[in-house]
């Protein structure tokens, strides 16, 4: 019995090198595991990642951490160490950590530039992708950068920290102050935009704007121009889980504001290492495309 | 090139794991219909971001002719939760690697597993494409 586990076991385990090894255009299987063995890698009462049942149960996580005033908090507790294990989830499909409310990608309103030119960009197999040359992961894309994501709340000066473990290890404000973004010539394009921040009872809201031309915000390569706003809605239904959603509102690049979003596991009792992008990338010369 | 006598891939490779994440399109610079298993003497070894690189040199078993051949594995962090340091590799272990050869044709690839000769151990390499748990 034993030995015929073992062999059904490599059986799969051949299956799926090979059913990862013939994706195509997009590098990443849409359903990857976490890094590291995070606990409630999947929200609370999500089916299990690969379903089936070899599945462990997994443990109820505990409620969501929060502050003396009451409101979430979306970092360590005091006293414990621990991080977001981004790197997975898109902007559209539903299939896990995506969330159930997203749209497919042929429901995404495009306009016919901007069509084009994502098609262009799978075509060539993501080739193009600024991030490759490790330039900043503007708007979603930071949320699904792998390799680790903070956010730190400092009440006393009225801002959270979005603290990117890879990628070029760059950082982000949120305003948390009440400041009105700037306008006019005081507005100068960047990879994060400028970003204030509210709490809608126990959701981040997030307006940002203020974005350059230079990435792509989102790991699939949906286009954008100078006009992109987004919206972001953040919360930690539970201790293990953060929610990520973004809307999408570009109206040179789409007819109308499209959301997507994704589940984030916590890997708790453990801080990511250093990691730059930029520190030894031999990749770019070899990103050809198809052939 | 047939002289390097790739393997090819009909089975498994033990215990697949899912890919690790990388910050570049897979698809885009290796080419997994062209799966590579060979084996030589560690030349460097490059622990660090985004991606620990290691490189060998190859004899050509027919012609005698020796090509170095360079290794993307995932990085540091993932390695070390896979079983390797930085340390692992040293200049003049014998390795044997599979993996994928990169589209652009040259004597560089994606590993996928190490199996270092002088103790036996089978490393994953956090690959993007997948790899294979300790054994």
């Amino acid at each position: 019995m034993r030995n015929n586990s073992n062999v059904w076991g490599g059986i799969f385990a051949s299956l799926l090198v090979f059913s990862v090894a013939g994706l195509g255009q997009n590098q990443l299987p849409p359903v990857p595991a976490p890094l590291s063995g995070a606990p409630g890698a999947a929200p609370a009462g999500a089916p299990a990642r690969g379903g089936g049942r070899a599945a462990a149960p997994k443990k109820p996580s505990t409620p969501t951490p929060r502050w003396p005033d009451g409101h979430p908090m979306l970092g360590p507790t005091p006293g414990k160490l621990g991080y977001w294990d981004s790197g997975f989830g898109g902007m559209t499909g539903k299939r896990a950590p995506n969330l159930p409310t997203n749209i497919e990608t042929s429901e995404v309103p495009f306009m016919p530039w901007s069509k084009a030119l994502y098609q262009e960009r799978q075509k060539t197999q993501q080739r193009s992708d600024p991030h490759a040359r490790c330039l900043a992961p503007g708007g979603p894309r930071q949320f699904h950068t792998p390799y680790g994501l903070m956010l730190y709340e400092i009440p006393e000066q009225k801002r959270i920290f979005v603290i990117s473990g890879g990628g070029p290890r760059s950082w982000r404000i949120i305003y948390m102050d009440g400041r009105p973004h700037p306008s006019g010539n005081d507005l100068n394009p960047s990879y994060f935009g400028h970003s204030t921040g509210k709490w809608d009872g126990d959701t981040l809201v997030v307006d940002t704007v203020g974005f350059n031309e230079k990435f792509w915000f989102a790991r699939a390569g949906f286009p954008h121009t100078d006009a992109l706003h987004i919206i972001e809605h953040i919360s930690r239904p539970d201790y293990n889980t953060l929610k990520y959603e973004a809307t999408i509102d570009d109206p040179k690049a789409y007819t109308a504001p499209w959301s997507g979003g994704y589940t984030i596991p916590w890997v708790e009792g453990e801080d990511f290492e250093e990691y730059f992008c930029q520190d030894n990338n031999r990749d770019a010369e070899h990103l050809i495309g198809p052939q | 090139m047939k002289a390097f006598k790739y393997a090819l891939a009909v089975a498994g490779f033990g215990l697949a794991v899912a890919p690790a994440v990388a910050h570049h399109s897979f698809a885009a610079e290796y080419d997994s219909t062209k799966p590579l298993k060979l084996t030589g003497a560690i030349t460097r070894v490059e622990w660090s971001n985004p991606h620990v690189y290691f490189y060998i040199d190859v004899k050509d078993a027919e012609t005698g002719r020796v090509a170095n051949w360079a290794f993307e594995m995932g990085a540091p962090a993932v390695l070390q939760k896979r079983g390797w340091n930085r340390s692992t590799m040293q200049i003049g272990d014998v390795v044997t690697v599979e993996g994928t050869r990169a589209k652009d044709g040259g004597t560089h690839g994606n590993a996928r597993n190490v199996v270092l000769a002088n103790n036996g151990q089978k490393l994953g390499a956090g690959s993007s494409e997948g790899d294979a748990k300790q054994q």
